[in-house]
């Protein structure tokens, strides 16, 4: 082999061999035998690498970098003959510090590396920092070469996708959980198979990009539980995985673990979604701590007002300003390293309407950012899905800039089928709307059913037990009075607020969850579950349990023999789902034609083809159809019946050909059995649908002696 | 870091004492380079060593490809659980065979390979 000929140093500063490095990439890089530097800052005067040994509070040598160096906006430096793996680093930047202008430079703070992909401070979850540290959250620079062997995205249909949210740590941090390693990327690894069985084919992952958990963390005075910033939608490095999330995060070897267990889930066939945020960072407002963007670029990085405050459409402090192209590339880098290198498969953005807001946060029609994620090559088999609001107000479902990409948290479907599901009036039109995909706020825009990430529990709210358990949040736990979290949940408590013994009311709400599910998983789109909404995970009515770091957070792996019935329930569902395509079709178009002449899907009452859309109808049946097979000569039906009102009616089944049976496979009703998997012939020409309660008939096509 | 080179029923035991991590690990690659000898097996004796660093596992990795292309045996002996369970979780463990002590090893001869 050729031996490069720019890998020899130029220069000597303070003992270390130096020359000018590569401006690109940014952040730093292992070459042969050094290590490359790059970082930009457009009105920095000065920039100086900072080195340290590892874990050492005084650093190894600083290196000013040499105005030579620059190329436009970018300062590059290549170090020999340095120990990657020993090695943490930062950065000086000087230039003015007049925060009304937007700048506020400081070369006594050490600034952390947008860029970095390894970050240390914070490598075991919960350990109490050294918070007189100096520059406590450091960069470093990760081995690359982990070995994906035929590894690659899944590419899943986003029309088959059944999603399934969850928090790294809370999922198996319980004792109960039996992991080796609980509350890690390898404790996920080890119910894999947990997984596999529930039948869902992605997780989408909370945020696993490095956060601090003691970010504002602090005593409850009641409780005097340490609370912790748990769920971590607060960013410290986009490019680094969470340390504390690894098993071997003390070890530094988090890149790795995490990259094995997307291999893992990959080789499950479940596809990796990652929770991002990009709206706002760590660094809060002018009273926040200087870590990074601050003092490498204010001004550049962040909204400013006029006079040089931070604008808050995050709710957090300040807001990233995404649509500056210096901090566009940043995100579109971010993305793409994601997707290369750690075959991510798909993104869920944090509060995204925020990307489409121009630097003064006003919202813009074409937002570039949106535009290049959408047509980006390397991300173009992604899975792009929008928070379509913020917490400025905006609130774009139905509207949010797609380009023909973007899925969308379906926020109305949420709130339209909690209102149906507890009896609301009024409900009937919309949720034929959003049962096959919300139509009305997709078709006309060109978009399909899969736009529309549909679900009724997410993180941010009730778990579905509590969302039938209880009326009002009960925030207490998290030590603010209860003034935290939504007022609003659209909940039924069945009969008593919280905990019960009443059998009815358990009876109930185990019947009401079961409908919960049974509406998501035969509605057209892309369904979500949350994290333990299978075995009625309850949070005791807490809405908002970004702080605690608890039993109240984490999954009790119990529950799964204490509601077996509700679990077996919902993974049957799942796998109903997946067999049938007629739950799945992401088109609104009927394209049936050669077997079966009827609508792709129908709405019909207790009598067929009579729904009833009075304000006052709480009743509603649907019959999916569709055909299926390599040459579509095959038909797939699925009629599903509900009843939300308080007394039983006998619902009639739409007439199909001769050669098809109703065979009823899930019943929420009967108390005994709510689920048939071999399905029951329907003998009569319809069924008695109890009170609050949902029925699933399948068409089966019938098998005639003579050719058997 | 100590090493050690043996011969033991017919596999080529070279003994590791001492951490490897980025400090070391280039003592560790200049041996092997040195000492390893085409036909015979090879067994990496870990008894002794309490601390593999990221830089340590990959140095490792590469000699099971280095094996691999000259078509002869690795394996790994008396590796500690810690170690072992990191091997593990970043996906290291795979692809290496792994034996509690030198007295698991198998008899191996020329003709065996």
């Amino acid at each position: 082999m050729i031996e490069r000929i720019d890998q020899r140093a130029t220069e000597s500063i303070n003992g270390y061999q130096i020359r000018q490095g590569k401006h690109l990439p940014f952040g730093a890089s292992l070459i042969q035998n050094g290590i490359n530097f790059s970082i930009y800052s457009s009105s920095g005067t000065s920039c100086t690498l900072v080195l340290f040994s590892i874990g050492k509070d005084l650093p190894l040598v600083e290196i000013l970098i040499p105005e030579s160096y620059k190329i436009g906006d970018v300062y590059s430096i290549i170090v020999f003959d340095i120990n990657s793996e020993d090695l943490e680093y930062g950065y000086r930047i000087d230039g003015p510090h007049n925060p009304a202008q937007g700048h506020r430079f400081n070369k006594s703070e050490i600034l952390m590396d947008p860029y970095a992909r390894l970050i240390s401070g914070r490598d075991e979850w919960g350990r109490n920092p050294n918070w007189e540290r100096a520059y406590p959250y450091r960069a470093r620079v990760p081995f690359d070469d982990f070995d994906w062997q035929n590894d690659r995205p899944l590419e899943i249909n986003p029309a088959d996708l059944v999603i399934y949210e969850l928090h790294v740590r809370g999922f198996t941090k319980s004792n109960s959980s039996g992991v080796g390693h609980p509350g890690t990327y390898a404790g996920l690894v080890e119910k894999i198979p947990y997984l596999k069985e529930l039948g869902i084919n992605a997780v989408e992952l909370m945020p696993i990009f490095e956060f601090d958990e003691f970010e504002n963390s602090r005593i409850n005075p009641e409780t005097n539980e340490q609370l912790l910033n748990y769920w971590g939608y607060s960013t410290l490095g986009f490019f680094a995985p969470k340390a504390a999330f690894a098993s071997t995060g003390k070890f530094g070897m988090q890149v790795d673990e995490f990259k094995q267990l997307v291999k893992s889930l990959h080789a499950a066939g479940i596809e990796v979604i990652l929770d991002v945020v990009f709206n706002h960072t760590a660094e809060g407002n002018e009273n926040g701590p200087t870590l990074s963007f601050k003092g490498l670029d204010n001004k550049t990085y962040y909204m400013l007002t006029p006079d040089g405050y931070y604008f808050n459409f995050s709710g957090t402090g300040n807001t990233l300003n995404c649509n500056n192209p210096i901090v566009r590339s940043l995100v579109l880098d971010c993305l793409r390293y994601w997707a290369a290198e750690y075959h991510i498969d798909g993104f869920r953005f944090d509060l995204a309407s925020i990307l489409g807001r121009d630097p003064w946060g006003t919202p813009l029609s074409n937002p570039p950012l949106l535009e290049t994620l959408a047509y980006d090559p390397i991300l173009s088999s992604c899975k792009l899905i929008a928070e379509a609001w913020d917490a400025g107000g905006l609130y774009q479902v139905g509207t949010f800039p797609a380009f023909g990409r973007w899925g969308e948290w379906n926020g109305k479907y949420r709130d339209c089928s909690r209102k149906f599901l507890k009896g609301d009036s009024g409900q009937i039109g919309e949720i034929a709307q959003r049962l096959q995909g919300s139509p009305d706020i997709y078709k006309q825009t060109g978009r399909s059913p899969a736009t529309s990430i549909n679900f009724i529990t997410c993180h941010d709210g009730f778990t579905l037990a509590d969302l039938v358990s209880f009326n009002q949040k009960h925030n207490e736990a998290n030590g603010e009075n209860n003034n935290d979290g939504n007022n609003d949940n659209l909940s039924w408590n069945c009969g008593a607020e919280g905990w019960s013994d009443d059998s009815n009311i358990k009876e109930l709400r185990q019947k009401q969850m079961m409908n919960a599910m049974a509406l998501l998983l035969t509605s057209r789109g892309i369904p979500m579950i949350l994290m333990g909404d299978e075995v009625g995970r309850s949070q005791h009515g807490n809405n908002n349990a970004y702080c605690l770091d608890s039993p109240i957070s984490w999954l009790d792996w119990k529950l799964i023999d204490s509601n077996r019935n509700l679990f077996n329930f919902t993974k049957a569902l799942i796998h109903f789902r997946l067999e049938h395509p007629t739950l799945r079709v992401n088109s609104y178009e009927s394209s049936n034609t050669n077997i079966i002449n009827m609508p792709s899907c129908s709405f019909h009452g207790t009598s067929p083809w009579k729904p009833n859309w009075d304000e006052n109808s709480r009743q509603l049946a649907w019959m999916m159809t569709s055909e299926t097979g390599t040459n579509n000569n095959e038909v797939d039906i699925v009629y599903v019946a509900a009843n939300m009102a308080h007394y039983a009616s006998w619902y009639e089944l739409p007439q199909i050909s001769s050669s098809f049976q109703w065979m009823l496979k899930f019943n929420t009703g009967d108390i005994n059995c709510q689920y048939h998997p071999l399905g029951i012939s329907l003998t009569e020409n319809g069924i008695l649908v109890g009170e609050r309660s949902i029925v699933i008939f399948m068409a089966s096509k019938i098998i005639l002696e003579s050719t058997v | 870091m100590e090493l050690n080179k043996s011969i033991v029923k017919g596999w080529q035991v070279i003994e590791v004492k001492g951490q490897v991590d980025s400090k070391t690990v280039g003592n560790l690659r200049d041996y092997l380079d040195q000492n390893i000898i085409g036909d015979l097996p090879i067994a990496l004796d870990l008894t002794e060593v309490p601390f593999m660093s990221s830089a340590g596992l990959r140095t490792l990795l590469t000699l099971n490809r280095k094996t691999q292309d000259m078509n002869i045996k690795l394996c790994l002996v008396g590796v500690i659980e810690e170690i072992s369970e990191t091997m593990n979780v970043t996906g290291f463990l795979q692809y290496f065979t792994m034996h509690h002590n030198i007295a698991d090893l198998s008899e191996e001869s020329k003709e065996n390979d």
